[in-house]
């Protein structure tokens, strides 16, 4: 028989808050954590605003250990710590060993490769940094938190692009439903807000260009004028737990997680399909045994780039059908921007805060109605006192990986 | 300064310790430092002293040993790049 999951801790850093409480009350009013960003390379950008993450390591760790950290695994650290608070868990050394860590990360330690092959190629150094090895590996977060909580199931790191996160936190869930483990922190982060990052990401051309009045307002997710992404970076780490000890030992259950669609598109590597997003859709719901007709909230990918909110319409048409009009959807990247490797498991805990506060978050930056995209968006204004009870959460990725993930609210 | 002096203050400056925990005979485990700490902080040692630290011959477990390797490195080091005409001029 399969197990059941519960949900008992989150762990936010954000552009938009570096604690659950405070990123709940911006996204839920629509507050934006995209700004112009501070760095000294600024000037030599085309755009020059982000998500940016206010955050001071040594607030979180003693000196000699943030030196050793990438930004990119204090992120990861820093939100694993709120989560694992949260879910006020103890643990035996036999429970440890069914315990695990899953952690999405799109870029990994961009910052130390950064800065350390800058000191190679710019200032002709002869030798760099000796931990760089173990700050730029994509596995590092994952492990750091292993090592941190002893957690010593098992541990691994997905790393799908922007689907990485919601990869992690599924491919969890299902450890514990299938029985492997009992317990899973699962999660994503990224810190690519480098100068090589910034860089890369405007020779795609699919930057937002900065909005002339407001730079906070830069991100226009199904807006007619939208004009693409916001880069953003952040972490998210959840706690998952079998289900019955969870009630057993009568933690706080912010939902059960019910369902996890995971397809490629195999199609093209930038462009996405929405057929095989519906494909991820559909499943996540086929596994989570819900009908379309009763998910109260998506969270959607919403990029904010020309294809993408086109095409998540449709996918969501396709598969919700004449429902597809009266479900609210939103983005909340118009707010913390596209955190990339982070992005899942960021939005997953904003559709569970939606359930927790039955409030739904806005899309912001919605003046312009776009008429290929004519769902309920919920421009501009979030709603309170509406009956949220069961969330999806959409993540698709360069590389056509899809990621979709159900939750809903426990039947007490 | 001597180069005690300069390690403390590394050692201050990078891992936070307090003064008086640096005593001579104070050995790098007491103080928690383990090889991925050491191979790091010989990083900010070959900075300080501006020397290089051969991979096999910095194996020390106390302050004054590591101070002891330090001079050598530095003696032997400024030597070697001296010509063999000034050398042999002393």
């Amino acid at each position: 028989m399969k197990r059941r999951v519960a949900i008992t801790g989150l762990g936010i850093i954000s552009s938009c808050g570096n604690n659950i409480n405070h990123f709940s009350a911006n996204i839920m009013a629509g507050k934006s954590g995209v700004r112009r960003i501070s760095s000294e390379y600024s000037g030599l950008l085309l755009v020059k605003i982000a998500g940016e993450v206010d955050f001071d390591p040594l607030a979180y760790f003693p000196k000699r250990q943030a030196l050793n950290l990438d930004r990119v695994n204090q992120f990861a650290l820093a939100a694993a710590s709120q989560a694992w608070k949260d879910a006020g868990l103890t643990l035996d050394d036999k429970e440890k060993e069914r315990a695990g860590v899953y952690i999405g990360s799109g870029m990994g330690g961009a910052h130390t490769i950064e800065s350390e092959y800058d000191q190679l190629f710019r200032h002709n150094a002869d030798r760099i940094k000796p931990l760089s090895v173990l700050m730029v590996m994509n596995n590092a977060s994952a492990s750091h938190i292993s090592i941190e909580y002893g957690l010593s199931g098992p541990c691994l790191t997905a790393s799908t692009a922007c689907a990485s996160s919601a990869n992690a936190i599924g491919e969890a869930f299902r450890q514990i439903r299938d029985g492997y483990v009992d317990v899973m922190l699962a999660g994503g982060t990224e810190a690519f807000l480098t100068y090589g990052g910034f860089r890369s990401w405007e020779s795609l051309r699919v930057l937002a260009v900065e909005d002339p009045d407001d730079p906070s307002r830069s991100c226009k997710p199904f807006s007619k004028n939208r004009s693409g992404l916001v880069l953003g970076e952040g972490a998210a780490v959840i706690v998952l737990e079998e289900m019955e000890k969870a009630v057993r030992r009568g933690a706080g259950i912010y939902a059960e997680l019910l369902g996890y669609g995971s397809t490629s598109d195999a199609d093209h590597i930038t462009r996405p399909s929405f057929k095989g997003q519906a494909r991820a859709i559909s499943e996540a719901l086929k596994e989570a045994e819900i009908p379309p007709q009763e998910v109260d909230y998506i969270n959607a990918h919403g990029t904010a780039t020309q294809w993408n909110d086109l095409l998540e319409t449709q996918a969501i048409k396709k598969v919700f059908g004449d429902f597809a009009y009266k479900v609210p959807v939103s983005s909340t990247k118009s707010m913390h921007g596209h955190t990339m490797g982070a992005a899942g498991a960021i939005e997953l805990v904003v559709s569970l805060l939606a359930i927790k506060h039955q409030a739904i978050p806005p899309t912001i930056n919605l003046d312009q109605p776009d008429p290929e995209c004519d769902l309920d968006y919920v421009p501009n204004v979030g709603r309170k006192g509406v009956k949220v009870n069961t969330v999806m959460s959409n993540s698709f990725a360069f590389g056509g990986t899809n990621a979709v993930l159900v939750a809903r609210k426990l039947e007490v | 300064m001597s180069t005690l002096e300069r390690l403390k203050k590394l050692f201050i400056d990078k891992f936070d310790f307090n003064v008086e925990e640096l005593k001579p005979e104070t050995t790098l485990e007491d103080l928690g430092i383990d090889s991925l700490d050491k191979i790091e902080f010989m990083f900010d040692i070959e900075n300080e002293f501006q020397i290089k630290i051969p991979d096999e011959e910095f194996k020390v477990t106390t302050i004054q040993e590591m101070v002891d390797a330090l001079d050598r490195f530095i003696l032997e080091q400024r030597i070697g790049s001296l010509s063999p005409a000034m050398i042999s001029n002393n």
